[in-house]
């Protein structure tokens, strides 16, 4: 049975991975939710379609921030990954109402890559 | 300042030449505080004011016309004893040094015209100036902006020396004043300029709509941050002079903190309060307010602890923000808060 918010969601959320910006991202999207506020930035670079660099910016909560830190972490060297993908990897029992919060970067690199 | 900026333009539109007057010395009480202006113009416009009006206003400009003649700025000295300030119905009854100058706004390459214009390009852009007057030969000044060479003299290096530190203490203070300088105790006159105070609210919740109102209606430059476009909107905030949508903790490095700007975190999130304090509390504006209680404030506190902030940083931080009024309603609390950043600029808070 996964925890609350598990020690790595936490390391996450203190301890951002690849916070910050690239050089000339092939994609920049921000996606923000209009009630809570949480609103993240990811960039990425792509080779032929494969994501090889990620970064993002940020202002959220514990599960959105450490969601996009790890997502930076996972999607290099692939092309997506799935939101259960995702979820799965904070290790914590996410609650149905705060799901929304731990997709919030994916919606942003999906959104980005349809955009661009 | 920016009522000072504006009838130096008015009246360059109007005027050939004016009279320029400054309080520069009370003693006792006073209407007014050192640096406030009168400007009389040789066709007769007349702005500001040094004292509250009436005949001590009326001596100025019959001096400032005296000026005007003659060319030469003079140092009047209004001596007020206690049954004519009641006769005169001039209520404070303290005695004042009114320094009156003339200005040349036709030609204005070099000379006092010149200075002004020096100094609100300074505040423009942000910056704090001085400009130190000798007394004893007002066309004797020094001008110190912050962060750039001084330019002018008041006679010796020692005495320019000694004027740029007066003058720093007096920007932090936001005060002019006559202070004496040197072996001889010159006095000079400092004449502080800064950007008008700003107050900065991250968070567009239900308490900043009202802080907003009452920061605009006491003449602070208001700016509203918030990542959400549903809250930070003008129908919400119609006072506002900045509404600025985005991630707050990227807009907080983009906007300037000097010892005029005021910081309010509402939102009472720790998702918006902490990215922002590192940014704001670094940055040492005049003061930084958390709503919150106590609790909550340390808890905030020690998160930023452990993640390296200095303790001398993180003793900056008011929270709860706010003087304790007994404050209830949203209304009530943005009376506290302002009330509080009042005493602060006043140099009355804590």
């Amino acid at each position: 049975m996964p925890v609350l918010y598990s020690d790595l969601l936490l390391d996450h959320f203190r301890h951002p991975r690849n916070y910050g910006s690239l050089e000339a991202p092939d994609v920049s999207y921000e996606a923000f939710n209009p009630l809570c506020g949480d609103r993240i930035r990811i960039e990425v670079k792509l080779d032929n379609e494969i994501i090889s660099e990620a970064r993002f910016k940020g202002d959220g909560c514990a599960i959105s921030m450490a969601a996009a830190s790890l997502l930076t972490e996972l999607i290099v060297g692939k092309e997506m990954i799935s939101d259960e993908e995702l979820i799965s990897a904070l290790q914590s029992d996410i609650q149905p109402a705060r799901i929304q919060c731990a997709i919030l970067p994916l919606t942003a690199l999906r959104d980005g890559l349809e955009h661009r | 300042m920016d009522e000072l900026f504006q009838d130096i333009q008015k009246l360059a539109q109007a005027e050939k030449r004016v009279a320029m007057a400054t309080l520069v010395t009370t003693r006792g009480t006073s209407p007014k505080r050192e640096g406030a202006k009168m400007w009389v113009g040789e066709e007769g416009r007349i702005l500001g004011s040094v004292t509250i009006g009436g005949c001590v206003d009326a001596r100025v400009i019959a001096e400032s016309e005296k000026v005007l003649s003659s060319s030469e700025p003079r140092l009047v000295e209004m001596k007020l004893a206690d049954e004519d300030a009641w006769e005169i119905g001039f209520s404070c009854a303290g005695d004042l040094d009114v320094l009156i100058e003339p200005v040349d706004l036709a030609n204005p390459n070099g000379n006092v015209f010149d200075l002004y214009r020096t100094v609100q390009t300074a505040v423009d852009r942000g910056r704090r100036a001085v400009i130190a007057t000798s007394l004893k030969d007002s066309s004797l000044k020094l001008l110190i902006v912050e962060g750039e060479e001084v330019s002018g003299t008041l006679g010796t290096p020692a005495l320019d020396s000694e004027a740029q530190s007066v003058a720093t203490d007096l920007m932090r203070k936001r005060r002019s004043g006559t202070v004496s300088l040197g072996p001889d105790s010159l006095p000079v006159f400092f004449e502080v300029h800064g950007p008008p105070p700003t107050l900065i609210v991250f968070g567009a919740g239900h308490v900043s709509m009202p802080l907003v109102s009452l920061a605009h209606d006491l003449g602070l430059k208001t700016i509203v941050v918030d990542g959400r476009p549903r809250f930070a909107t003008r129908e919400r905030f119609p006072d506002v002079d900045e509404l600025l949508i985005g991630i707050p903790s990227e807009i907080a490095e983009t906007l300037a903190y000097t010892s005029s700007t005021f910081v309010v975190l509402t939102a009472h999130d720790y998702k918006y309060d902490l990215p922002v304090l590192k940014v704001v509390l670094p940055a040492k504006p005049a003061y930084v307010g958390l709503l919150g209680s106590k609790r909550r404030g340390a808890a905030i506190k020690e998160f930023l602890k452990d993640g390296g902030m200095d303790e001398s940083l993180l003793n900056q931080l008011h929270v709860p923000t706010g003087l304790d009024i007994g404050a209830d309603s949203a209304s009530e609390i943005a009376l506290s808060i302002l009330a509080e950043t009042v005493a602060i600029k006043s140099g009355r808070g804590k």
